[in-house]
């Protein structure tokens, strides 16, 4: 090398030359660098990105499936319990057909000419209950005995889980003290439809 | 000493000063490392063209399983409402009072000599139990002390189902009127009762009332 160099004894043309070689050499490694390589493999890394992106997204759908099917598993007795709540509350306004409802239950029972007002109803303040209403009701009972009256509320009680007595007042009839008129303050759970 | 000429001395100079052009090397030289860095670009995009490939790859496994992940979510959402609004509405279920039990046990308290012309009950708000007024009228050589017979009675009833219950009279006053027991005239005492009673602590259950006729 050393031999070399003494030896080049490179003109002023040569030296021009050589310049011009170092900057189109510097030139092209920014071309290629800028314009070739560094593109490339920007859409390189952008796609390795995706697929790992997109194979977390495939990975965690895969446990998000399993635990929707044992979700699913799990909340049998819930939605089988769930579906008998909502049947207790038919199509239509509940004005139209709870009274009649409760007019046979008791008629069933020998208590007749009953009566059901309702008296307000009101939305939830539980946010899982977003989609019941409260319905507030005044049931009279114009006649009645006291042991027939004990069953109709044990049978009301448990067929009407939805339902609940907030309040009771038995008046023995002046006429016939052997019979009572009652009035129920109940409140039921109802499906907005 | 032979005379050695070199006659083309010139022109092997010339050859050494073309063979020597440092343009010529320098393009030499550019054209081996553009060939080299050629050969690295088409290497990149070789790897570049397999990972596009397999990203299409997943894309295409990625559109067949997000519907069905979707939907999933959907129903675990769907499926968590339903269980979190069955457990508020079994939670109401099970916190009701049942006055079925109540009645039965009051109709078990009242005797012969006793009869009861009014119950006014109330669930009380948030829980904090149930109040009853009880009033009647009971009879007997010593009436007073029937209508307290009643209120112990009622508190032992009472008392087996349900926490802090208290009975106290609200009224207790003798009437003039006499009514006819077993052929023998008794005097006669109104009452009124009132109950209070917490039933959260045990939980009743709604059974139907006994067949048997009470006394009102």
């Amino acid at each position: 090398m050393k031999n070399l160099i003494p030896n080049l004894n490179l003109s002023k043309d040569q030296i021009k030359k050589l310049a011009l070689s170092t900057m189109g050499f510097i030139v092209l490694l920014y071309v290629y660098f800028s314009f070739f390589l560094g593109p490339l493999n920007k859409s390189h890394q952008t796609m390795q990105a995706s697929i790992n992106d997109l194979q977390k997204k495939v990975a965690g759908s895969k446990n998000e499936m399993a635990k929707a099917t044992n979700l699913e598993k799990q909340a049998s007795a819930a939605t089988t319990r769930y579906a008998a709540l909502t049947n207790a509350s038919p199509e239509g306004a509940p004005i139209a057909w709870f009274p009649p409802r409760m007019k046979i239950f008791f008629s069933n029972l020998q208590i007749d000419k009953t009566t059901a007002r309702l008296e307000n109803s009101v939305a939830y303040k539980e946010a899982d209950l977003s989609g019941w209403m409260r319905y507030n009701w005044m049931l009279d009972l114009p006649q009645t005995d006291f042991a027939t009256l004990g069953k109709a509320v044990a049978e009301l009680e448990n067929t009407e889980p939805l339902l609940s007595i907030n309040r009771i007042n038995i008046h023995a009839t002046t006429e016939d003290p052997q019979f009572q008129q009652v009035a129920l303050t109940v409140s039921t759970a109802i499906l907005k439809r | 000493m032979a005379l050695h000429l070199n006659l083309l001395h010139e022109e092997i100079q010339e050859q050494r000063q073309r063979q020597r052009d440092p343009l010529k090397i320098g393009m030499m030289v550019l054209g081996g490392l553009g060939a080299l860095m050629f050969l690295y670009y088409m290497w990149n995009a070789y790897q570049a063209l397999g990972v596009r490939s397999q990203l299409s790859k997943v894309q295409q496994t990625w559109s067949t399983v997000e519907p069905k992940v979707t939907a999933a979510q959907k129903r675990s959402a769907e499926l968590n409402g339903i269980i979190s609004t069955t457990k508020v509405l079994d939670g109401m279920i099970e916190s009701r009072f049942f006055w079925a039990p109540f009645l039965e046990k009051l109709s078990r308290c009242v005797a012969l000599n006793a009869q009861i012309t009014s119950v006014d009950g109330t669930v009380l708000d948030d829980n904090r139990g149930v109040s009853v007024m009880i009033e009647g009228l009971a009879a007997g050589r010593e009436p007073r002390a029937a209508a307290e017979e009643l209120r112990q009675l009622l508190l032992e009833q009472l008392g087996q189902s349900y926490h802090e219950v208290k009975i106290e009279f609200k009224t207790l006053e003798d009437l003039d009127t006499l009514v006819k027991i077993g052929g023998a005239n008794m005097a006669m005492a109104r009452f009124s009762l009132n109950a209070t009673f917490n039933p959260s602590a045990v939980v009743a259950k709604a059974t139907p009332a006994p067949a048997r006729s009470s006394k009102k």
